[in-house]
């Protein structure tokens, strides 16, 4: 993946939030649902394509206690399944 | 029930979806049919009138925002309405999924492949009730066999997943066998799935006539588990004689080995769909399910369905009717499977005996081991 890239959540993706702050994102064109935890809500709410993954750990630490030292690798990791899945898109940094 | 006491009517919020995640909607009152067992025409508790498409659009347009996923389009007949298109789109448009329940008659080779070009339908569903236009149109009316089999034709030549209902009632039990080699041999379908005429609407007027008996329950059953045995699980069921078959091996099974009670058995479990969809009437009512319509939440496009689905009365009333024990009910006194019963569909238990919150008859092993039934 790379390092640089913003990633964009697919705009067809719904997602569902749930009384317990968990949720279920699903996407429409293909049927594949997936649950998600609160960090993963807060990650996949900031997939706007104007913030890089840098950006986005720096908001989930700033959001949550007893952040993990490795939460830039699950992060990167969640954002490498969702991409696979279709349920994200990648905006690569423009050299224009 | 022996001792009336009060039902819990708190929300379930600890458990429960913020909103449900599929509506089961009556998109018309209208049917180019009037199938003999039908549960939706002669119900006293509807109003058989049709809502505009803009009204349902609404509709859509709300429940897309509330994040539900999937629609199913009943009626009456759904391909009966010129516009459906229109509203089909709006569900796409807010990001759902689809299905439709359909006599296939009126599906041509333009809304087939509309359909499919959607690429959000989950599945049309057909019934077919026979292997032939004799015993199929027995119940449906002339030349209804014809038109289901041309629906689904024009479906699979338009790659729209089709799935078949079998409904069994008396006239078709005997044709199970040829039935499954139509269906899945001949027309090529991976699978089908059964359930059976229950006391419900226009099946009301011709009980006597339609209803299984012991017998044929007893014919059905066995066969069908057979069926499924040979043809490898293609044949599935979470009502009629398939289920009960299963079921009730299952409970005689536990009867007979002293078994601890099931997980969901002594109470009245029996259905859970109030914990993730709703149901829309035709008219534009929202009831808990179609099979239990007398039941009114509120109306689309007046009412707030997240409001209803968290904290109306009646509707949390219906998700707490799992904690009333059968124990309370003189009907299931001295019964030895009361531990591994669920006390069955409240539609139907509404239908028969005039209360939801009551175990149904209709599946009740112990009344089918008492006129002579015998599990295989």
């Amino acid at each position: 993946m790379n390092y640089l890239a913003k990633p964009i959540a697919n705009p067809v993706v719904v997602l569902r939030e749930e009384f317990d702050d968990w949720a279920v994102l699903f996407n429409p064109d293909t049927a594949d649902a997936v649950g998600i935890n609160p960090v993963g809500v807060t990650v996949w709410k900031q997939m706007d394509g104007t913030r890089s993954i840098e950006d986005i750990v720096s908001v989930v630490q700033s959001n949550f206690e007893d952040v993990p030292e490795a939460v830039h690798e699950e992060i990167v990791a969640f954002v490498q399944m969702l991409e696979k899945n279709g349920f994200v898109g990648l905006a690569l940094k423009s050299n224009i | 029930m022996r001792e009336q006491r009060s039902i819990d009517t708190k929300p379930v919020t600890s458990r429960l979806m913020r909103t449900p995640r599929s509506i089961d909607i009556e998109i018309t009152a209208r049917c180019n049919l009037r199938c003999r067992y039908c549960y939706f025409f002669n119900n006293p508790a509807m109003e058989y009138r049709d809502l505009p498409a803009n009204e349902w659009l609404d509709l859509f347009d709300e429940l897309g925002s509330l994040g539900v996923m999937q629609v199913t389009l009943a009626g009456g007949e759904p391909f009966i309405r010129t516009d459906l298109t229109e509203i089909l789109e709006s569900i796409v448009r807010n990001r759902m999924r689809f299905s439709l329940l359909s006599n296939g008659a009126l599906i041509d080779d333009r809304i087939a492949s509309f359909i499919a070009g959607t690429g959000r339908c989950d599945y049309v569903q057909i019934s077919v009730d026979g292997s032939s236009s004799k015993i199929h149109d027995s119940c449906r009316g002339e030349g209804s066999f014809d038109g289901a089999i041309r629906g689904i034709r024009t479906l699979q030549r338009n790659r729209v997943n089709v799935a078949v209902r079998v409904t069994l009632h008396r006239n078709n039990v005997c044709d199970l066998e040829n039935i499954t080699k139509f269906l899945l041999n001949d027309l090529g379908l991976a699978s089908f799935s059964t359930n059976s005429a229950g006391y419900m609407g226009a099946c009301r007027l011709n009980s006597a006539d339609l209803l299984l008996n012991t017998q044929d329950r007893q014919t059905a059953m066995t066969t069908l588990l057979s069926l499924n045995e040979i043809f490898q699980g293609r044949i599935s069921a979470n009502a009629g004689p398939l289920a009960e078959g299963r079921m009730w091996r299952r409970m005689e099974d536990a009867r007979s080995q002293g078994a601890p009670s099931f997980s969901n058995g002594g109470r009245l479990t029996g259905c859970g769909c109030t914990s993730s969809k709703l149901a829309v009437r035709s008219d534009g009512v929202i009831v808990p399910c179609n099979m239990l319509a007398h039941i009114e939440l509120g109306r689309i496009n007046q009412n707030c369905i997240s409001e209803i689905w968290q904290h109306n009365h009646d509707l949390n009333r219906l998700r707490n009717r799992h904690t009333i024990s059968l124990s309370d009910f003189s009907f299931c006194d001295g019964c030895s499977y009361i531990s591994y019963c669920t006390g069955n569909c409240p539609g139907l238990a509404y239908s028969i005996m005039g209360n939801a919150y009551h175990p149904s008859p209709d599946a009740c092993f112990r009344r089918f081991i008492e006129a002579n039934g015998t599990i295989p």
